[in-house]
């Protein structure tokens, strides 16, 4: 399906340049009568056809196009055919040499920069795994700890300590468990490529789980609702959608210091959705406002020990998932003070009769 | 005094989360079965009869999904499978093959508990009482009044279209137990076609705007995000 599509554009494309450079040339033939500049606009159409479409056959049949073209319609006699080899021959070959030449450069400059991108991917790969297994370390270390120390010491340990210890490792797991999650998430997409799994979402009932799933891990922190009234569907993995504003509702509980306002907007433009998530906390630091949704990746191996954070990683996943579903998000510090974060998706048109 | 106990069996390969479900169940006044594979589930199914079966979809042997149509077979016990998060569909397919509850690992001790007696109170319920539901259905400040074929919010009724009524009325007998967009289509209009998962979202978020629950407050109905529905025990 999508093979077809690509031979359709690079015909239309090729269709295109030739009928404009044609056009160009009947302009100039009637105005201006320097027959010299035909070929060289043909030329100019073929070098485009070559390094817009794929492979060799449009650059290559554009140029027999053109030489057609120009003993047909552009030699005397005009508007009719008079094959003067001695003419034709020379530019039909040079513009199948422009033509191959051109297809060999792009398509050498395209395997290249898959080949840059495939690097890339298996760097931050690398990045991910060793940022990741760093941050599993510290929990598991304490869940071993204390656990190791209630055994040992069971008859010890005051009741209260035995209580204490086993909460943080209560603590510890769902830390854990948030952050598989994550990882999941980002291994059911895998770097874009795989497309996910779309079903018809509705609206409310998304807000309504996000909304209970995150009172059970912050049950003190207030969430200002704000969704349109109207039925909305919008076909997305709501697994995945129901990732993303956890993520960001997270996020500004544990980072948007001095924060008395959290609200989750969700309002209409044109056939899109668009999601808010908005906080009146400390905003973000300029330095890091670029970097906010590769800065797990980014850190690379240089990571000083000390407080986790599920940041990094989840923001990264919040932006693989949306850009998966075709929207883009991004972060901006409010006028009022704090930070908003924001993406769109597309909704389903409803054509339902009650 | 054991034999007052419901019996419930669970057929789980880790023996880790075995252990600690027997903990949980056993400290909450069941009696516990323990199976590590399918084979030896479905033998200890035969010889002890229990009264609800927990149930791991992945299994070594055999797939779960086998066990339920094995247990189906012979009799109507509760079957809560449990699944791993990532695999939305196969907890669809199990609740479609006779399944009646899920619950997504990892689990705490009151979701497991509150499942575990969700769903014994609901096959009780059935063999009691059958298909004819009478009498009433209470849950916080909400009221079924299944012989006036009432709702009532507060003592005040709430306008519910038939579709709203009888969409209501299916969950309220099944109160705590998730219900499939099948099974309620199925009953409500008896057949399911290509739209009607779409028109019953859309009678939902009319009940749910008729019964003044706003997101995020966990009332009445759950969504279930691509199951179903499920509403709270009464």
């Amino acid at each position: 399906m999508e093979r077809y599509d690509e031979t359709a554009k690079d015909l239309l494309f090729t269709m295109a340049v030739l009928t404009v450079s044609f056009l160009i040339n009947v302009f100039i033939q009637r105005f201006f009568l320097t027959p010299s500049l035909i070929p060289t606009i043909f030329v100019l159409g073929v070098f485009l056809v070559s390094l817009k479409t794929r492979g060799y056959l449009w650059g290559v049949l554009a140029s027999l196009l053109s030489v057609v073209a120009v003993n047909y319609a552009f030699t005397y006699p005009y508007y009719a055919f008079g094959f003067s080899l001695p003419e034709s021959l020379p530019t039909a070959v040079i513009m199948l040499i422009v033509a191959t030449m051109t297809s060999t450069l792009t398509t050498k400059v395209k395997a290249h920069e898959k080949m840059k991108a495939e690097t890339e991917r298996e760097k931050m790969r690398a990045n991910l795994l060793r940022a990741i297994s760093h941050d599993l370390r510290t929990p598991l270390t304490s869940i071993y700890g204390s656990t190791s120390a209630i055994i040992d010491n069971y008859d010890i340990l005051p009741k209260e300590q035995q209580i204490r210890l086993l909460e943080e490792v209560r603590g510890d797991s769902q830390w854990l468990i948030r952050m598989v999650e994550n990882l999941l998430s980002v291994t059911r997409i895998d770097g874009g490529k795989v497309q996910v799994m779309k079903v018809s979402t509705v609206l409310e009932e998304l807000i309504d789980a996000t909304l209970i799933k995150f009172r059970k891990q912050y049950p003190n922190q207030e969430v200002q609702v704000s969704i349109p009234e109207e039925f909305i569907s919008i076909p997305m993995d709501a697994m995945l959608m129901e990732q993303v504003l956890i993520n960001l509702l997270e996020n500004a509980v544990l980072h948007a210091k001095g924060m008395t306002e959290l609200s989750l907007t969700v309002r209409t433009s044109g056939n899109r959705a668009v999601f808010e998530v908005a906080d009146n906390g400390c905003g973000i630091a300029r330095d890091k406002i670029g970097k906010l949704f590769t800065g797990y990746l980014d850190r690379g191996s240089a990571i000083a020990d000390g407080q986790r954070n599920n940041m990094g990683i989840g923001l990264s996943v919040c932006a693989t998932i949306v850009k998966a579903h075709g929207g883009v998000i991004e972060a901006e510090n409010r006028k009022s003070g704090g930070a908003v974060f924001r993406f769109s998706l597309e909704m389903e048109e409803l054509s339902y009769e009650q | 005094m054991s034999n007052n106990k419901y019996k419930v069996l669970v057929v789980e390969d880790e023996s880790n989360i075995r252990s600690f479900m027997r903990t949980i169940l056993e400290a909450n006044e069941y009696q516990v079965l323990l199976a590590g594979t399918c084979r030896q589930g479905e033998m200890m199914f035969t010889s002890h009869q229990p009264d609800l079966v927990i149930l791991d979809l992945g299994l070594p042997d055999r797939d779960g999904l086998e066990f339920i149509s094995f247990a189906r077979h012979t009799s109507a016990v509760p079957v809560i499978v449990l699944s791993a998060r990532a695999n939305e569909s196969d907890k669809v397919e199990a609740l479609d093959q006779g399944a009646n509850d899920y619950i997504t690992k990892p689990f705490g001790t009151a979701e497991l508990l509150a499942r575990v007696r969700a769903a014994l109170r609901n096959s009780r319920h059935s063999q009691e009482m059958g298909a004819v539901p009478g009498g009433k259905f209470i849950l916080k400040d909400m009221e079924i009044d299944y012989d006036r074929r009432l709702v009532l919010i507060g003592g005040r009724e709430v306008k519910l279209t038939q579709t709203e009524y009888n969409i209501v009325t299916i969950l309220s007998e099944h109160a705590g137990k998730v219900m499939t967009y099948a099974a309620i289509i199925q009953a409500v209009w008896g057949n399911a076609d290509s739209g009607s998962i779409k028109k019953l979202q859309v009678n939902m978020a009319n009940i749910r705007k008729k019964l003044a629950e706003k997101p995020g407050d966990n009332r009445y109905i759950v969504n279930e995000l691509g199951v179903g529905y499920r509403m709270h025990e009464g």
